[in-house]
């Protein structure tokens, strides 16, 4: 294993930027980071608790043109400019595992490949980078804290320096291309491996179930008033699904250029606790009680998608949870309704 | 700051959220809020769809809309949707006239189970715009009449004026091996038809509930529970009933999250689910 020290990781950063735009975490507030294009390697924020917002934007952007088109002289659809690689850096496995999940909704689910996604995250390289928890993560609970898969190198910081991990072909060539760098020393390397240990020690979360029951144990409890009292303080804003590394349902619609011969056919984020996610013509709403919208939440992360792709299609960044205007806590819903469900089944 | 998209590489996969441009060779209205479009892909391609299935149709500039396909696959050469002015697509479907080009994606979803129909009665109920995927259906069982047994059709609207393809409804009538019953909700004095909701011709028509297969479209979903609910006192079991569910399917492909049903997504797994797996659904109706 290889080491690199301030200097090479300058110099890591500064290949990676002369290859591809580079999306890596920058410091925005007193204690707030983004995702942001960067220009210069000094920009980068090596430490720091979490996004605002999850990197899933390098792939998955908030507004995206899934189509042009000529309305006259006679429609037609034109083909949407091609994407060009990009880099990111900086990511944590929690989000690195959120990239995972959506590999699989964007790419491989019902047999169908989202055309953008895959020619943005099939031309990328991602570099992946420690962190330690804070009073938020729950990436020790769903099991996504030591994820490597999906990233190209990985980071994992000892005494101010970086111990990297090569995890694949591209990972590989683009160390290569490094001139400032030195082996592992005994002790580095058992800092490194130690790094898991010390994640699982700083954690405070809890979850009061294995992960394989949670499908079982929520799907008990759909009619629990616990849904209605979260909805109660739910302000169905969306910015939990806003913030969220693995949420993906987008609208679709078409603006049209201010001649009105052609235009984009334009997706963008959507929400399920929005109250129009769920209309359809003609007036009905099939989750016109915010509980339904709630509680939709839950069970989309923890038993549907979950029974779908073998996991929770959640990845324990916190984010949803620091981010809530009415404070409403994931885990802690969670909690509630696994505990009330194993009462009810202990009656 | 440096973003991507800038300088081209490499093309995209395959858009699957591209359409085909194909074009309307008939129009026809078919009430004061429906209109049937006959639309021809290239060099009149077949749209290979099964009955029940929908396509995504695009105006450009005013967006796409899911829609089933009423014609049935034994139509050659071209389809038919019946399409309900409702919303901005829709409106916009309704101004196209011949020779006018329509973005066609699909066929989706499953479509309703034939071969379970096939050698049984088929008991179709169609509750006002239900008849269209319905129709698809209906004229694949005529166009092959002896792979089935009877066929009854019950359809039901709110006045008569929105009863949908009332000129096949009345060669369907012909028919002595077809039984086919029309009521209105809201009657006017002309009306010498049945009167009431859909749920009241059931007592009216002899089935055989043991060989008897249900499909139905059947509008709001309270409707669907009172339909259910006749059919369970008929003595049809849940596996011997299909029906089509409205959603707003944005992608068609399983990917946008809007035609979520508990577990299911209405635009693969559906939009046709038998009465097994609706039961088992807490959102379906």
């Amino acid at each position: 294993m290889m080491v690199l020290g301030e200097a090479g990781l300058h110099e890591l950063l500064a290949r990676a930027l002369k290859a591809a735009p580079v999306l890596a975490p920058v410091r925005r507030g007193r204690n707030s980071y983004a995702f942001a294009w960067i220009e210069d390697p000094a920009e980068v924020a090596l430490t720091y608790p979490r996004t605002v917002l999850p990197p899933k934007q390098a792939f998955l952007p908030p507004n995206e043109d899934l189509l042009r088109f000529q309305r006259l002289p006679t429609p037609a659809a034109l083909p949407v400019a091609p994407r060009t690689p990009l880099t990111v850096f900086g990511i944590h496995p929690c989000d690195l595992a959120a990239v995972n999940q959506l590999d699989w909704a964007m790419q491989r689910r019902h047999g169908v490949t989202d055309p953008s996604y895959s020619a943005r995250r099939t031309s990328a390289t991602i570099i992946g980078i420690e962190c330690l928890p804070d009073e938020y993560c729950f990436c020790t609970c769903v099991g996504t804290a030591g994820t490597r898969e999906g990233a190209d190198l990985f980071l994992t910081p000892v005494d101010g320096e970086h111990v990297v991990e090569v995890l694949t072909e591209k990972g590989e060539s683009l160390i290569a291309s490094v001139t400032q760098w030195r082996d592992v020393q005994t002790q580095e390397q058992s800092a490194f491996e130690q790094w898991q240990q010390r994640k699982l020690d700083q954690a405070t979360c809890h979850l009061e179930a294995a992960l394989e029951e949670l499908p079982d144990l929520l799907s008990a409890g759909y009619d629990s008033s616990i849904w209605e009292a979260t909805a109660a303080r739910c302000y169905s804003c969306g910015t939990c699904t806003n913030v969220c590394p693995t949420c993906f349902c987008f609208d679709v619609s078409d603006r049209l250029d201010v001649a009105q011969a052609t235009g984009v056919r334009r997706r963008r984020y959507d929400s399920c606790q929005l109250l129009e996610f769920a209309l359809v013509a003609g007036g009905h709403n099939f989750r016109g009680d915010r509980e339904d919208r709630v509680r939709h939440r839950w069970f989309r992360k923890f038993v549907y998608l979950n029974r779908e792709y073998g996991r929770p299609f959640c990845v324990g960044c916190g984010r949803c949870s620091q981010a809530c205007t009415a404070d409403i806590d994931l885990v802690a819903v969670l909690n509630s309704v696994v505990t009330e469900t194993r009462q009810e089944t202990a009656r | 700051m440096i973003t991507p998209d800038g300088a081209p590489s490499g093309s995209l996969p395959h858009n699957v959220y591209a359409p085909e441009m194909a074009q309307v060779v008939r129009v026809e209205d078919m009430s004061w809020q429906d209109r049937l479009v006959e639309i021809e892909l290239p060099e009149a391609r077949d749209l290979g769809h099964r009955p029940g299935q929908f396509v995504q149709v695009s105006v450009f500039g005013y967006g796409e809309a899911p829609i089933s396909v009423c014609s049935s696959p034994a139509k050659q050469g071209s389809f038919e949707l019946c399409v309900r002015r409702l919303g901005n697509v829709t409106r916009a479907l309704h101004q196209l006239a011949p020779e006018d080009s329509v973005g066609i994606r699909g066929p989706f979803g499953n479509g309703f189970p034939m071969d379970h129909l096939a050698g049984r009665d088929c008991l179709v109920v169609a509750g006002g715009i239900g008849l269209a995927p319905l129709r698809s259906v209906i004229n694949s069982i005529l166009a092959d009449r002896d792979r089935y047994r009877r066929l009854i059709v019950l359809h039901g609207t709110r006045r008569a004026e929105d009863i949908l393809f009332a000129e096949e409804i009345a060669a369907w009538q012909e028919d002595p091996r077809n039984e086919v019953l029309v009521t209105v909700d809201e009657p006017t004095p002309q009306w010498t038809g049945h009167v009431g909701v859909i749920t009241t011709l059931f007592p009216k028509v002899d089935v055989d509930p043991a060989n008897t297969v249900v499909v139905a479209m059947v509008g709001p979903p309270v409707m669907y529970r009172f339909v259910v609910l006749e059919l369970r006192k008929l003595g049809i079991g849940n596996d011997q009933m299909y029906m089509s569910l409205e959603r707003r399917m944005k992608c068609g492909v399983g990917k946008c999250g809007h035609c979520q049903i508990d577990n299911r997504c209405v635009c693969v797994d559906g939009p046709v689910f038998s009465g097994t797996e609706i039961v088992e659904m807490h959102e379906a109706v």
